[in-house]
């Protein structure tokens, strides 16, 4: 997958820095897997955390520093190297004929065939994962030429194509590309009309639904 | 926390320092990676307790092959990069700061500096393509 539409460079230096929710890393992580561009910037964005890293005063604490160090040494006594298990590793790929991507797994599931679809509008299913931090993170299918309602964003909305395409204000996004969203945009994404547009999104705060009807699912849905 | 990460982080490197490759990227990229990625797996743990963990995919740059991992620091660009953060506006060091060293997250910055979501998020965006220019390199 080749895509068109990247990750906002400041989204990057939040996934650098660690300060991203767990759910919010599985979508941006779903993207950098079939994008080397993103990667090649989180690389850089990673370089500048090691020189901020590195630019840091200790505190000292001489009585913590020796306890610490001494607990650091009873540890290191007990420990081995660790190594994984590749072959675990690929096993379980292996026994996937047709795997979500990886960052997904752990709130969804590991193969597109286990996937429950819950309908929610006409040509409009979903699913939504349990996301403790709060955030809203779903899976969500949209049948060839059907739309989501028009909608705005209290929060920030990451959206990464995983089959099909869209259209909307913002352009046309096919597999691969990620829309990154502020809470300025409103939009109204269209599947194109070959084939359904499945779509991973995480979103930081509920959406702003017009009609009563949008609102209505929206109480249902809970996004 | 931050000193059982650190200890955590400390023993991760011992464990492992002849995985350490100084042609990929630089000691404190590397260090600094580790330290990362160890506190946001305790986030995932805190936040899906008694969840698999074994399902957790790697982090980016881990077991990945990619060339954009081994070209990316040399020493020149390092040093550039260095003099780069330390010539940012006070402004959007301020803020590269609160994401870097505080892990804060733009919502967060925006509350705390008392500046809109979106004038933060441009600042980082700023910040970050004006040191990003200085740094990459043909491969």
């Amino acid at each position: 997958m080749k895509g068109r539409h990247h990750l906002d460079p400041a989204t990057l230096v939040s996934r650098a820095a660690g300060a991203l929710s767990p759910e919010t890393i599985a979508v941006v992580d779903t993207h950098l897997e079939g994008c080397s561009a993103c990667r090649q910037q989180l690389a850089t964005a990673e370089h500048v955390g090691g020189i901020l890293l590195a630019q840091q005063r200790p505190s000292i604490d001489t009585e913590r520093l020796h306890h610490r160090r001494d607990a650091l040494r009873d540890r290191l006594g007990l420990h081995t190297m660790r190594r994984c298990n590749p072959a675990t590793e690929v096993s379980s790929f292996r026994d996937t004929p047709n795997p979500l991507p990886r960052p997904l797994w752990p709130y969804f599931c590991k193969d597109w065939s286990m996937l429950r679809w819950r309908w929610v509008a006409p040509g409009v299913h979903l699913i939504r994962a349990p996301a403790p931090s709060g955030a809203r993170l779903i899976l969500l299918k949209i049948a060839p030429g059907k739309s989501m309602p028009m909608h705005g964003h209290t929060g920030s909305e990451l959206t990464q194509v995983l089959q099909g395409a869209y259209h909307d204000v913002m352009g046309q996004f096919a597999a691969g590309d990620i829309a990154d969203l502020g809470n300025d945009v409103e939009h109204q994404p269209i599947a194109s009309i070959d084939r359904p547009c499945i779509c991973v999104s995480v979103l930081d705060g509920p959406l702003r639904f017009h009609g009563w009807v949008a609102r209505a699912l929206q109480y249902w849905t809970g996004l | 926390m931050a000193e059982e990460l650190t200890q955590e982080a400390l023993l991760r490197i011992w464990q492992h320092a002849d995985r350490f490759d100084p042609t990929r990227s630089s000691l404190s990229t590397w260090i600094f990676r580790i330290a990362r990625n160890l506190y946001i797996d305790r986030l995932r743990r805190e936040h899906s307790p008694g969840g698999n963990a074994s399902v957790w995919p790697v982090h980016p740059a881990e077991g990945m092959d990619d060339p954009y991992f081994t070209a990316a620091e040399s020493y020149v660009a390092h040093v550039d990069l260095k003099e780069r953060i330390d010539r940012l506006p006070a402004l959007q060091a301020r803020l590269i700061r609160m994401s870097y060293l505080e892990a804060k997250s733009h919502r967060q910055i925006a509350e705390e500096v008392g500046m809109p979501l979106g004038t933060v998020k441009s600042l980082i965006r700023r910040a970050f393509l004006r040191l990003q220019t200085t740094v990459q390199e043909p491969a």
